[in-house]
This record gives C-alpha cells, structure tokens and sequence, in this order.
C-alpha cells in the first residue's frame, strides 16, 4: 500500500488538469474544453480501490514510441473501456497488462503496473502466474484446435488447479455455464472448439480464460469479428462477470463502450487523453479531442 | 517432458551402440581394390561365402589406387586385408604401405584381362594394327607429308590412317583418364604404336618423359569420346551407332558376342585362346595383394586365398574363365599357388 | 503510345469502357495461351514420365520371373554322408540326373554344357533341402532347379536363336535340350522369389534385393531416429526460442547452403569423423545412417521451420494467454499443429537418402556382400548402391534386374511419398 501512496503523489505531481476547477454547464456547446493540442490526461485517473495501477508508461517498438506516459487504474468490479482511433494504441497498452508484449521483439516497455502491490514488469516477476491472474480475451476467437472440453481444461490443467478428473469436469462445467454456452455445447463437449459458430467460439475463449479463475480479464476488441447477436450476448456476459472480476475492454464501438463499461477511457496517438466515468465522457466531455472523436468528427 | 526423455534415450543407445560397435571384432574378410578385378573377386567370395563355413568376403570397388590406398592404411582390423588391383603395385605405394607398418605383402597373380577395340556386328571387323591405333587416337603424330615434325592429329577417317580400313569417321567411345583400363590402353596399344615410327624410336631413348606425354596423350577433338566407367553403355552405344568403335574390358564382350565383335589388333582377334596364348597383344596382368599380418586374424582369409587359387576357380575350365578371366600358363599358375601357400612375402617391387 | 494510336486531335474522347472492350479480346488471348503452355508444359512431363516408367517396366518385369528346370533328383546316399551334409558334392547328384535324363550324351565337352545348363546356385538349393530334411537322403525327388542365366535370356527371347552359334552363348546342343526339355513340360518360367529374397550374387539368376533393401532399411532407421528428433529440436529452438540476431542469421545462412551443399561432400565427412576418429567400422549401415543423417538435417530444419512459421500467432497467444510457459506453448499447442509439415519434409528428406549412393561410396557401403545384413554394424549396401552395381556387370541378364531393382527402389520412393500426404491429409488440422 505504500507504493501505492507514492505513486498517486508522482502521478497527480505531473498528469492531471483539474477539470472540475473549470466552469461547468451541461451541454453548453459553448462550453470551454481542453484545447487540442494538451496531451496531458484529462479526467480522474485514480479509483478509490484499484485492483490494477499504472503508472507513467511507455511502449517503444524500436525507436518508435507507442504509449506516451500513461497513468490510469482499473478498479475492482467495474468495466474500464478503451476507446479511440485505429492506431491510437488502446491495444498495445492493454496488452501491456499481462505483458502480451513481450512476445513482440524490440518492444520495450517503461514505467511501472502496479498489481497486488507489484510492479509486473519487476524483474523477478513471472509472467506465467501473472498471467493466470490476468486473463485474456483476443480479437480474433482463438480457440485450440482441440476438443471443447479441452479448450476449458486447458488451463486449470497447466495450472494444477484441478486435483481430479472430477474437479476437472467441474470446473468446465462452471465455466462454460458463466460463458453461457454450457446449454449449447453440454452434449457435444468432445467436438472440436473450432467447429462452433464465432460468436460460440469467443465465448468458449471466454470460458477459457475464466477457467484459469483470473482477478483481471483483458478483452482485445472480443466483438469486432461477430455478429450483432453474438455481440450483443458477449456484452450481457461482460455485465455479469463484472460481479467477479475486473475487466478492461479495448472496443472501436463507441456505443460498446458505452453500453458495457462504468469508465472510459480516451487514447488518441499514443497519449491517454481522458478517462472518466461513462457516462460524462460521452455526454459532456472534458478534452476537445474527446468530443471531437464521440460526436464523429474523425475515427 | 515426455519428449525429453525419448530424446536422451535415444542418444544414450546410439552411444552405447557406437562403443559396442569399437569393441566389436571383424569376423569377414575386406577386400577393396580394382574394379577390373572386382567381378572376378565377387565370384569367388560368392562361392567361398556359400560353401558355409566363413562369411562371404565383403568387396568393395574402389579402383586400384584408391584400394592401395586404403589397403596401406596401416595393420588392424578398420583396414582391409586384401586389395585388388589391375596392375603391379608401384614403388611408391609399396613404400607407403612400409611406413604404415604394412611390410609384408603377398602379391597374387590371378591371370590376364584382355581390352578390347570392339565395333557393331552391323559393320565388319576392322584390322587394325597398333600403330594404327597410335594415328587415329594420338593428340599429335608425325607428320602426314614426311619429316620429323609433330603436327595436330589430321586424320578424319580410318581410310585416312591406313588405305585398307574402310572410310568411315573415326569414332571411339573410351573410359576416361581415371580408369585403369585407359592406363592399360595406353601402355599396351599407343606406346607399341608410337614405337612403330623412327623418329619416335629415336625421341623415346633421347627424352623418354616427353616421348611418354606424346603417346599417352588422347587427341580431344571429339573423335575420341569419353564414355563413362560403364562399360555396358559403351556396348549399348555401340549398338545405337554401327560407325563407332568402343574400348573395354574382354569380358564384356564375352557376354554380348550376338551384339558386338572385336576388331582384330596386329592380325589376331581378341578370343579367349588368343589372349591366353599371348597372341593378342592387348592384355595385361591382374593382381591382388594380402596383407600377411592379418592371415590368421581375420578368420578365413587362407582359405580364401585356396579357393581363389584352385584349379576349379582360376583353372583352364574353372569358373572364373566364364566370367572372362584369361588364366596365366599352367607353370605359373603352380608357381603362384605354391607362393601363395606359403604365404611367401614380396620383398621389392619390380 | 496512346499518341500513336489516336492523335487527340482527330478522335473525340473515348469512355474508358471502350478502351477496356478493345483491350478485352487480347487480355484473353493471353490467357489462353498461358494456358495451354501450362498444359503442355504438365503433358511433356507426363509424357517423359509415362516413357521413363515404360522403360523401366518393359526392360525389368521379366525379371520377376525366372526359368526353372525340373528334375529328378536321387539323394545319393553315398555321395551324402550323414557327416557331410553341409560339405557334400551335391553337383554330382544333379550331373548324374541330368546325364540319366540325357544318356545319348557321352562327350566330356557336351557334359559340360549339359551341366552349365543348370544355375550353380542349384547346389545350395539342394543342400538347404536337405539340411531342413535329413529325411531325404536315400530317395528320389522332383526338384525346379533354377537354370543358367544364359538359358533364361535365351527362353525369354533375349537371346536370338537364328544367330551362327559363335555368335552366340548358347550352343545349338544346349538349344535341342533346352527344347526338348520344354517339350516335356520340365520346363518353365516361375515367379522370381529369389530375386525378392536373396542378397546380392554374380550369378543373376541367383541375385537378389532384399540384402539392399534390409541395408536401406537400417540406414534410413539411424537417419530417421537421429534425423527427425534433432532436426526438430533444432528448428523449434530457432524459431521459437533463439533471439534474432547476427548469430541466428549466420547460422541460418548455413543451413540453407547445408542443403545445397552436394552429397559426397557429407561422404567425405564421414570418412573422416566417423571412420578415421571415431573408428566406426566401414561398410555399416549405422555410419550410412549418421552420413545421411547430417545429409537430411538441414532439409528436415527448413521444413520444420517453416512448418511452425505457419502456425497462426493467435494459437500462440491464446496458449501464452491462459498462462502456458513457452515450452509449453511450443509442446501443446504449436508442435502438434506444425507436426504434419515437420513429418512431410521428413519423409521427403527420407525419401532423398534412400535414393543416395554418392555419400555412401567414401564410407564403403558401395561394395559386393552376399550376406543379408541382420544389424546396423553387418556390412551392407542400400538400393541405388545395388543399382549401380548391377548396372555396371557384364551378365546380360544383369540388365533386366538393374530395372527390376530400379522398380522396387521406385515402388519404395512412391509409397513413401504417398505415405507423406496420407499423414499430412490425417493430421491437418484447421483453425
């Protein structure tokens, strides 16, 4: 918990510009926003209670800089949303929090992500655990080329987390029944994940993350490749998992965001434009770039 | 995990097997050697195999160079015990052999190989003599108009070389310079023929290196082609072209009488009789050598050595006659199977 | 150009339709005739391909049957001794046969063509028989005794029979026997098992494969059982786990010019490494199979790479996703899936050595050995060394089982390539 302290002093020491010192009136059109061209954070980066804390970071691919010294926390128990223009690097940054981007080569990231007190990007951090405390959801429905039930298991079964085969059974059973596909596939289990439609396959992707039983859920765009049907099951699904976990959705869907997310925030080139609770960022927001993108004037 | 464990085992039997192999004793004899004599030397370790009580010799063919040099290796059971060769063993070698510890060294004469001009059944026998060999095939001759000059090879057809020959373009398919048939050609048919002109005569006791050059020098301007070591595609090719000649080992055309027939050198044709009466002069010796520090190591190389030299297989009427080995005269013959019994090593090489 | 075409001044401006319409006919054109060179290039192969087999074939079916002589056969018990049954002069008891059969000849000469009729082989026959039946010593039997190879080439129409006999391998004598013979139903042409069971011989009627193929088969099992898990190993550690770097480069540089490099070269490799320092024995299946082995490496590396470039990154973040370790990543998940472009150009790298005689020369494995290899240290000599060996034998009869041997070597090539699709098409996988 002190680090904690001592990180919301640096980061309130160099981010911030108080919106809420500024006049306020509704939905002024008039209304006097963060010009343009401040790329400082606009909006309260910080919760009360945060489950995740980062901390002035930056991504480099090579020589290019990808993440400009973003600081935000996610909290317990809400929906963070990222939005912004293709290429404003709401993706990178998430997957800066399972540290997806190791993978990458020449990637290189600075600053500090703070969880259960630890920076993940510590040296004596392994990315194995972490990543089974944090989850992910990808863009593209990846399940393995194996079997539905095995697609769950796979998980719990790297981990040790099941003793037998029953815990095991159990244990898919539960999580294709919180992914809500369990009725759909409970009599086909051993059919191949790949053969389900995308909407089920993303689900089953769900599932699988949930089987591992992660604190942190990161979905990469998880709707951008279903239908509006599936879509729309995928987010009543994100609305309930939200009872158990923290989640943060990267969407290109403004009305996504808004539709599942509590907070939002607003990437536009690498810089973290604004974060702010949902509702205010789409109906009054702060930063002229922010009202720019919601109400369609680029994106 | 799983994997990890195939994979050591797998390299800890290949490891165990390699220091079983180390360990392991030859229980068969190694031949390398000519590839002249290796159809002769197959025969009889094919019968000395199937007679039961030895393995069958393992031959290789390696050509009478590389075989000395694999033979001269040095004494143990990773080097052969017997090499074949399709000429005498040269000093050279002989010495190498001494400094790898291989001083004894029995030498066996088996009998004689003929090499044969032969052409398509098509077109009639040629009568050739050596020195019409030497003009049609020499790089340079004597000049055509007289004098002592050497000039580039002018003759086009046999007619050219020697009014009697029939006029057709000179053609001959021929082994390459690697073979130790060519070595023979050269030695038993273009130097005879190069002797035949005076001037030559004279060169050969003034400067015999540049009078060897002279006859052992093919012409290269297509009139002497280069066919290969396969002797069978010579006859096959000698079949798809009635103009051409070929030249190659006796046995080959031994087994394809109905194809081919051989043209006659110095007035006698290459058949089994003349060769071994010595009137064909197209015929040299063949060899092999035994390492006498193996003899008794290697289980049943003496009794190979009796078989090889049995009346039955090197005789008058054995069966390596079938396969076209001429045999040596019937004093040399007894001569050279008593050496061999007993074991009686070459002291220098002739 | 459009210049040329239509000066500006004179046409008015054409819609682009038009100039598409005019430029349709050609475009198709082109097309056609790319076509039809397609076909034709595919048809020429198939042609050379169709002469190829047909070659071969026609040459070398005939050597999958053999002619055989029946003849009765008096185990003379006084020729064979209960303590001579190996050593016994069995080649009496077939002279005497045939000379029962044929008492008009009286002369020593045509004795000896009488007797050279039959195949030397006909003694081990005879004494194999015996061994396994001591029983039948003291009676009379009907054996099928393989004929000369002369004889076969003459029943199978190799020979011409209208030549002058000197011109000839078979004596007008031996053709009047060989006829009579015939007429009496004692002889006949029966199916070759000798050629697909015996090891190799200088008698052709006596010679056989199956010392070749035992010997391809032992070199191939070292190459596959050194080639395949270390090629593997060594791609997935390239491609997974080693960083990109100059040293990667390097060493990939070098294994594609590995794969280049011509095949002696590896043989010379291994004479010196495994013959001269490790002082492995020649002529053993087991150093073919190291040779080949450092042959196949490379192509089975390339292979294998990229075989695990084409499994798609989401498989690799999903499994990262759910916290898999790399290695476990690269085992379940990755490995599984590029196994059947591994397993592919595996077979094709196998299906190389098999065909491979150049490497094998230096090592001694290109040598004559009568005895079927039974282990990878025996002496032995593999399919194509056999081919070679074969074709470079004066016996005529020595041509038509240099093709047979080619159709087996080829038979062996087709199934193992059909062998390589069966297992793709089995464990392809889509996703």
């Amino acid at each position: 918990m002190l680090t904690l302290t001592r990180m919301d002093e640096t980061a309130l020491a160099h981010t911030m510009v108080e919106t809420d010192s500024k006049p306020r009136s509704g939905d002024d059109p008039g209304k006097r926003r963060v010009s343009r061209e401040i790329r400082e954070t606009v909006g309260r980066v910080t919760v009360d209670d945060p489950r995740m804390v980062c901390r002035n970071v930056n991504v480099y691919y090579g020589d290019k800089q990808a993440i400009k010294n973003v600081s935000v926390d996610i909290g317990r128990n809400e929906v963070l949303a990222m939005i912004g223009p293709s290429g404003c690097g709401k993706s990178t940054f998430i997957r800066c929090l399972n540290r997806m981007n190791d993978t990458i080569d020449g990637c290189r990231v600075t600053g500090e992500i703070i969880l259960d007190g630890t920076n993940i990007y510590d040296k004596s951090v392994d990315v194995v655990p972490l990543r089974a405390q944090v989850g992910m959801v990808f863009q593209k429905p990846n399940p393995f080329p194996k079997s539905i039930y095995e697609n769950v298991a796979y998980g719990p079964r790297i981990h040790g987390l099941a003793r037998n085969k029953a815990e095991l059974d159990e244990c898919v059973e539960t999580s294709l029944r919180k992914a809500g596909l369990w009725e759909e596939v409970k009599d086909r289990l051993d059919h191949p994940g790949t053969g389900l439609s995308g909407g089920q396959q993303q689900r089953l992707c769900i599932a699988r993350t949930i089987a591992v039983n992660p604190e942190v859920i990161l979905m990469d765009e998880p709707c951008s490749a279903l239908d509006p049907i599936a879509t729309s099951v995928i987010e009543d699904l994100i609305d309930e998992l939200r009872i158990q976990y923290s989640i943060c959705i990267v969407t290109h869907s403004m009305q996504q965001a808004a539709r599942v997310s509590q907070r939002t925030a607003y990437f536009h080139l690498g810089d973290l434009i604004e974060v702010g609770p949902t509702g205010r960022i789409f109906t009054n927001p702060s930063h002229q770039l922010t009202q720019d993108y919601i109400t369609g004037r680029f994106g | 995990m799983k994997k990890a464990v195939i994979f050591s085992m797998v390299t800890a039997l290949v490891m165990a097997t390699v220091a079983a192999v180390q360990a392991q004793q030859r229980d068969g004899i190694s031949i390398v050697g000519s590839s002249t004599v290796y159809p002769f030397a197959t025969v009889v370790a094919e019968k000395f195999g199937k007679a039961g009580t030895f393995k069958a010799p393992k031959i290789e063919s390696t050509g009478t160079g590389g075989g000395f040099k694999l033979f001269c290796g040095g004494v143990g059971i990773q080097h052969p015990d017997i090499s074949n060769a399709s000429r005498a063993i040269k000093a050279s070698e002989f010495e190498a052999c001494r400094k790898n510890g291989v001083t004894d060294i029995v030498e066996v004469k088996i009998g004689y190989d003929g090499i044969v001009v032969a052409n398509s059944k098509k077109t009639p026998a040629l009568k050739l003599t050596s020195k019409d060999i030497f003009l049609a095939l020499a790089k340079e001759v004597p000049d055509p108009k007289g004098g002592e000059n050497l000039v580039a090879n002018p003759y086009k057809t046999w007619k050219d070389v020697n009014a009697s020959l029939p006029n057709v373009k000179i053609e001959v398919l021929g082994p390459p310079p690697t073979s130790g048939t060519r070595d023979a050609f050269i030695e038993l048919a273009m130097e005879p023929g190069a002797l035949k002109f005076e001037p030559l005569k004279k060169l050969s006791k003034e400067d015999a290196k540049k009078f060897t050059k002279l006859f052992s020098s093919i012409r290269e301007d297509g009139a002497y082609i280069e066919a290969g070591e396969n002797d069978n595609l010579i006859v096959q090719k000698l079949g798809a072209n009635p103009n051409a000649l070929g030249i190659f080992g006796f046995s080959f055309l031994d087994q394809n009488t109905d194809k081919i027939q051989g043209s006659f050198v110095d007035g006698n044709q290459p058949t089994f009789e003349n060769i071994a009466s010595g009137k064909y002069p197209l015929s040299r010796p063949l060899f092999f050598y035994v390492k006498k520090a193996h003899v008794g190591v290697i289980p049943g190389i003496k009794e190979y050595l009796a078989e090889f030299t049995s009346e039955k297989a090197w005789g008058k009427d054995g069966y390596l006659s079938e396969k076209g080995l001429i045999p040596m005269p019937d004093a040399e013959r007894k001569q050279v199977a008593e050496n061999v019994k007993a074991t009686k090593a070459m002291t220098e090489v002739k | 150009m459009n210049n040329t075409l239509s000066p500006p001044a004179a046409s008015p401006p054409r819609r682009t339709i038009e100039i598409v319409n005019r430029s349709l006919k050609r475009r198709y054109r082109a097309e056609r005739r790319f076509r039809f060179y397609g076909l034709l290039a595919i048809m020429l192969s198939v042609l050379f391909l169709a002469l190829l087999f047909a070659s071969i074939v026609g040459k070398g079916y005939s050597a999958f049957w053999q002619t055989s002589i029946r003849l009765a056969i008096f185990f003379d018990p006084e020729v064979i001794k209960k303590d001579t049954l190996v050593n016994a002069d069995y080649a009496a008891l077939v002279r005497e046969s045939l000379f029962k059969r044929f008492p008009q000849v009286e002369e020593r000469q045509d004795k000896r063509q009488l007797t050279s009729m039959l195949s030397s082989g006909s003694v081990y026959r005879l004494r194999d028989m015996v061994l396994q039946d001591p029983d039948l010593v003291g009676k009379t039997a009907e054996v099928w005794l393989p004929a000369d190879d002369d004889m076969d080439m003459l029943i199978k129409g190799h020979f011409r029979r209208d030549l002058p006999e000197s011109e000839r391998r078979v004596s007008d004598k031996q053709i009047a026997w060989i006829e009579r013979l015939e007429a009496e139903g004692r002889l006949e042409r029966r199916f070759n098992t000798m050629f697909l069971t015996a090891g190799d011989s200088r008698e052709p009627e006596l010679a056989g494969i199956w010392g070749a193929v035992s010997g391809s088969f032992f070199t191939l099992v070292i190459t596959l059982v050194l080639s395949f898990p270390i090629g593997v190993a060594a791609a997935v550690y390239l491609e997974e786990f080693a960083k990109k770097n100059r040293w990667t480069d390097l060493i990939e540089v070098n294994i594609n010019n590995l794969a280049a490099v011509p095949s002696i070269v590896f043989g010379l490799l291994g004479l010196a490494v495994f013959l001269n320092f490790f002082g492995l024995p020649r002529s053993a299946p087991l150093v073919g199979g190291l040779v080949l082995t450092l042959m196949t490496l490379p192509t089975i590396i390339i292979a294998s790479r990229s075989a695990l470039t084409a499994v798609p990154p989401s498989i690799r973040e999903a499994a990262l996703g759910v916290g898999a370790s790399k290695m476990q990543m690269v085992v379940h998940h990755v490995l599984p899936l590029a196994l059947p472009g591994m397993l592919t150009g595996t077979i094709i790298g196998m299906a190389r050595a098999l065909g491979e005689s150049a490497p094998l020369l230096m090592i001694g494995m290109v040598a004559f050995i009568v005895d079927i290899p039974k282990g990878f240290t025996d002496s032995a000599t593999v399919l194509p060394v056999q081919i070679y060996l074969w074709a470079d034998s004066p016996e005529r009869a020595f041509v038509e089982r240099t093709s047979a041997a080619i159709m087996v070597l080829l038979a062996f090539l087709v199934v193992m390539n059909a062998g390589a699709i069966i297992l793709r098409k089995k464990f392809e996988r889509r996703w």
